[in-house]
């Protein structure tokens, strides 16, 4: 268990200079917010990595939704003081609105 | 210099009320009944309409309308509460009030479309009423910075439900 503990911190150190793939096996996903507040999502565009998380945590007095335009997932009332998270798998752009004020808009970025 | 000048006229509305100092606006306590009853007004009309709608929208729309302003109600009540203002009825709370009262009277003797056509579109009407009275009005009047933050910050609420009210009015014409 030590040894292969072992191996798996001198690899990446091993492959320093080999590009990206190895800083790719070493990251850890990352967890982003975004805030619900006064009717809009903050920040609106957010880039994040694959297998990242989004936290959308609602600050306003009554309920929020996050939904994809072109569907794909749809957190349903996001209540005050309550969060909902999403973790996109796979890179490309997603656009999503509050279905309950739908001049809410947001854009994640997955790379 | 802004505190200096707000100080004074805090002064003037406490020492010489009957000078004509209101005439600018309406003070914190007149504000806190015209927030209240603005948004209970609302609620009333979106719990009729999410119970007499006929259209699936403007049923969710009504039960919306009740929800959200329910809660920008109970964030008013707490900070009014907190900062010992009591709210004190005045002409324009008066008038929203018996506003509403005579909508959701004349709401009640309609159904089907003609019900959710003309709640709809006193919802789009009414929106813009209470938003055209918290920028020209309650916004620069408000004296204590918390309940002008509060003002400021359930603004865009207004402008979120007078964009979906007209969505809604549209889809049904």
């Amino acid at each position: 268990m030590r040894g292969i503990a072992l191996l798996a911190v001198a690899v990446p150190g091993l492959l320093s200079c080999s590009g990206p793939g190895a800083a790719k096996v070493a990251r850890t996903p990352v967890t982003h917010t975004v805030t619900i507040e006064a009717v809009a999502f903050t920040p609106a565009s957010i880039t994040v990595k694959a297998g990242d998380s989004i936290v959308w945590v609602n600050k306003d007095p009554f309920p929020h939704s996050v939904a994809a335009r072109t569907g794909g997932f749809d957190s349903q009332p996001i209540q005050p003081d309550r969060s909902w998270t999403l973790t996109p798998s796979a890179p490309g752009e997603l656009t999503y609105i509050c279905t309950l004020h739908p001049n809410m808009k947001g854009t994640i970025r997955v790379e | 210099m802004k505190m200096s000048v707000a100080v004074v006229a805090g002064l003037l509305l406490v020492l010489v009320p009957a000078a004509g100092a209101y005439a600018q606006g309406v003070d914190d306590a007149q504000i806190a009944s015209i927030v209240v009853t603005a948004n209970q007004v609302d609620i009333d009309a979106g719990k009729l309409a999410s119970a007499m709608g006929s259209n699936a929208e403007v049923k969710k729309f009504g039960e919306q309308m009740a929800t959200d302003h329910a809660g920008v109600n109970k964030q008013a009540v707490e900070l009014v509460t907190k900062l010992k203002v009591t709210p004190k009825d005045n002409p324009t709370s008066t008038s929203l009030k018996d506003g509403g009262a005579a909508n959701v009277a004349s709401l009640k003797k309609l159904s089907g479309a003609a019900f959710d056509k003309a709640y709809i579109d006193h919802e789009v009407a009414y929106h813009q009423q209470v938003l055209d009275a918290i920028d020209k009005t309650l916004i620069p009047s408000a004296s204590n910075q918390e309940l002008k933050a509060l003002l400021v910050k359930v603004r865009p609420a207004f402008v979120a439900h007078l964009e979906h009210a007209k969505m809604v009015q549209s889809s049904l014409k």
